[in-house]
């Protein structure tokens, strides 16, 4: 059977030693197809970012295996694995996590700079990745002169510099008002549809639903559920 | 590297005490830096300004200033030995000076025979020596306030004897606090009230046709009583002695040293507390897949950014502090390469002190970018 493109198999994760040790991820098995929308939703506690953390190569399972591209990563060193994330995976938060001291178009370039430091041009392409999102006339702008929705924007034009195949989103829209957080819904769901990107998003939004291919709902480290075409 | 000289720059008082940091370790590095060049050369100046190729002092001179008198066959004697092709003689001695307004001081007295040396300050060896008696007395520009002469030439008293002020020269100022007075030998002799052909240093040149250290040799074996130095030997020995022996160059070099760890805790500080600052930053750089030493260039570019401009605020603060400390020290030298040149080890210290801030940003757990 060949490896998926992005899953665990078998994964479990836990935290802390002795009495306070805590499970978060148990013996869990979930794939993700090349091209598609997932969401994968849940209590607080459920699991859902220790998911996207194994998924983004920044955490290692104890047991089980990690796939990224149809490559199993967590046998690899840090430095493999940041290439891997260098070059394949690329992340959105809830807090957008932009640079505070770098203008909106400064934080796209460095963006392209990350993954391809001797790259030319690379501000006249965050420019372009600006423009798409409706930000032409904020390029100069440093992240606190921006409102929420535009430092989201901001924050998935930087994801997507470099034209990584995987965009992980944590709570991408938690702190956008309505009409923002559909347009960033939008944006994110014609990665997929455009440009055949795979995207996982982890939400308590309900919003997210009409939008994804796939619901999966964690529960205590475990899938609970499973809604969708997949 | 943006994100280097734009983290640096959003936190402008932060900044600003860094490169004062920076500004402060270098001027304090190329002050120090051009006493102890200047107090070196002043320590040997006039053992370096003859033309000698060996000194023959008395047994266990430290420094030119404290010659003792040698006997008078020490001269016939070298004189005679094979390679000498000829002798000089100075004599040295502190002397009470008497100011035309009849002040009274104390005056360090050289006198030099006119063979000695082109740069050696004597009368005889002046352009305008034609201009001059052949016992003129000389002194240095630096020296004017205390030799208290108005108008040239200008009689005075030194050891009681009636002496005639003719001339200022350039680059021989007081290094003990003591002005110089410069004279032709039998002149010095005279005021010293020594006996004739007396001398605290001979100094001879040597035939070309015969190695220096060979004449040496046999100099020593036949004076054995007497110090047998070539020119850079004696030299030498005189900036030790100043500057190893009387603790005034470890004293120097201590200021400079000092500012340069101020400097460096200054700068290892704020850059630290930059980081840590940034340090969530820096987990989002390693999350979205930089290398560690991309994330190490930033802090590390940071640290040489304030290193830099601090040098250069440092540089144009301190040239112009040496140009007015020479009217204060005469002796105080910045040789050309000396600002230059503590531009590196300023950017050493910038570098050392981001050692520990780069080992912070490269430790961050990239994970935590998932906690709100």
């Amino acid at each position: 059977m060949p490896s998926p493109f992005l899953g665990v198999e078998d994964a479990s994760v836990s935290f802390g030693q002795g009495e306070a040790r805590v499970c978060a991820l148990r013996d869990i098995s979930l794939t993700f197809e090349r091209g598609t929308l997932s969401l994968l939703m849940g209590p607080s506690g459920s699991g859902k970012t220790t998911m996207l953390s194994m998924l983004g190569c920044l955490l290692s399972p104890d047991e089980g295996t990690v796939f990224v591209d149809g490559v199993a990563v967590n046998g690899l060193s840090e430095a493999e694995r940041t290439v891997i994330r260098q070059t394949k995976i690329s992340f959105v938060f809830q807090a957008f996590r932009l640079f505070h001291s770098l203008s909106a178009l400064d934080n796209v370039a460095l963006g392209f700079e990350i993954r391809d430091a001797a790259a030319s041009g690379r501000e006249e392409m965050a420019r372009d990745l600006l423009l798409q999102f409706g930000l032409g006339d904020k390029l100069h702008q440093e992240p606190n002169d921006l409102s929420p929705g535009e430092k989201q924007r901001v924050a998935i034009a930087r994801a997507l510099a470099g034209n990584p195949p995987i965009l992980l989103a944590d709570e991408p829209t938690a702190s956008l008002d309505a009409e923002a957080g559909r347009n960033i819904c939008n944006i994110l769901r014609r990665q997929v549809d455009e440009h055949g990107r795979t995207v996982v998003v982890v939400s308590h939004d309900w919003r997210w639903e009409k939008f994804a291919d796939r619901t999966v709902t964690l529960c205590d480290g475990k899938v609970e559920e499973e809604v969708g075409v997949l | 590297m943006k994100l280097a000289l734009q983290n640096i720059l959003h936190d402008r008082g932060r900044f600003s005490v860094t490169v004062l940091g920076v500004s402060f370790a270098v001027f304090l590095m190329v002050f120090q830096g051009s006493l102890l060049s200047g107090f070196l050369q002043a320590a040997s100046r006039l053992i370096d300004a003859s033309d000698s190729d060996i000194w023959i002092t008395a047994r266990g001179v430290q420094a030119f200033e404290f010659g003792t008198a040698l006997e008078s066959r020490v001269r016939e004697m070298a004189a005679g030995v094979p390679g000498v092709m000829d002798t000089s003689r100075v004599c040295m001695a502190f002397a009470v000076y008497r100011t035309p307004i009849g002040k009274q001081q104390v005056v360090a007295l050289v006198g030099a025979d006119p063979g000695v040396g082109r740069r050696f300050p004597v009368p005889n060896r002046l352009e305008s020596a034609a201009e001059m008696s052949p016992d003129a007395v000389l002194y240095d520009v630096s020296d004017r306030k205390q030799i208290e002469v108005n108008t040239l030439p200008s009689e005075v008293e030194i050891n009681r004897h009636r002496a005639s002020i003719e001339r200022e020269i350039q680059g021989y100022g007081a290094f003990l606090g003591v002005p110089f007075l410069f004279t032709s030998y039998r002149n010095a002799i005279r005021y010293m009230d020594s006996g004739p052909d007396q001398a605290m240093y001979i100094l001879l040149r040597i035939d070309k046709a015969y190695p220096v250290s060979q004449v040496q040799q046999s100099l020593k074996q036949r004076l054995p009583e007497v110090d047998v130095l070539t020119q850079d030997e004696f030299a030498h020995k005189s900036r030790m002695y100043w500057t190893i022996k009387t603790g005034a160059g470890g004293a120097i070099l201590t200021a400079a040293v000092l500012g340069f760890l101020i400097g460096l805790v200054v700068v290892s500080q704020t850059i630290y507390a930059n980081t840590m600052e940034n340090i969530e930053e820096y987990a989002t750089l390693k999350a979205l897949g930089a290398s560690q030493s991309f994330v190490a260039r930033i802090v590390l570019s940071q640290a040489l950014i304030c290193g830099a401009i601090g040098s250069v605020l440092g540089l144009l603060a301190v040239i112009p502090s040496i140009s007015y400390a020479k009217s204060l020290i005469p002796w105080i030298h910045a040789p050309w390469w000396l600002p230059g040149a503590m531009v590196v080890p300023s950017l050493a210290m910038c570098s050392l002190a981001s050692i520990v801030s780069v080992r912070s940003a490269l430790t961050v757990e990239p994970g935590r970018v998932f906690r709100a």
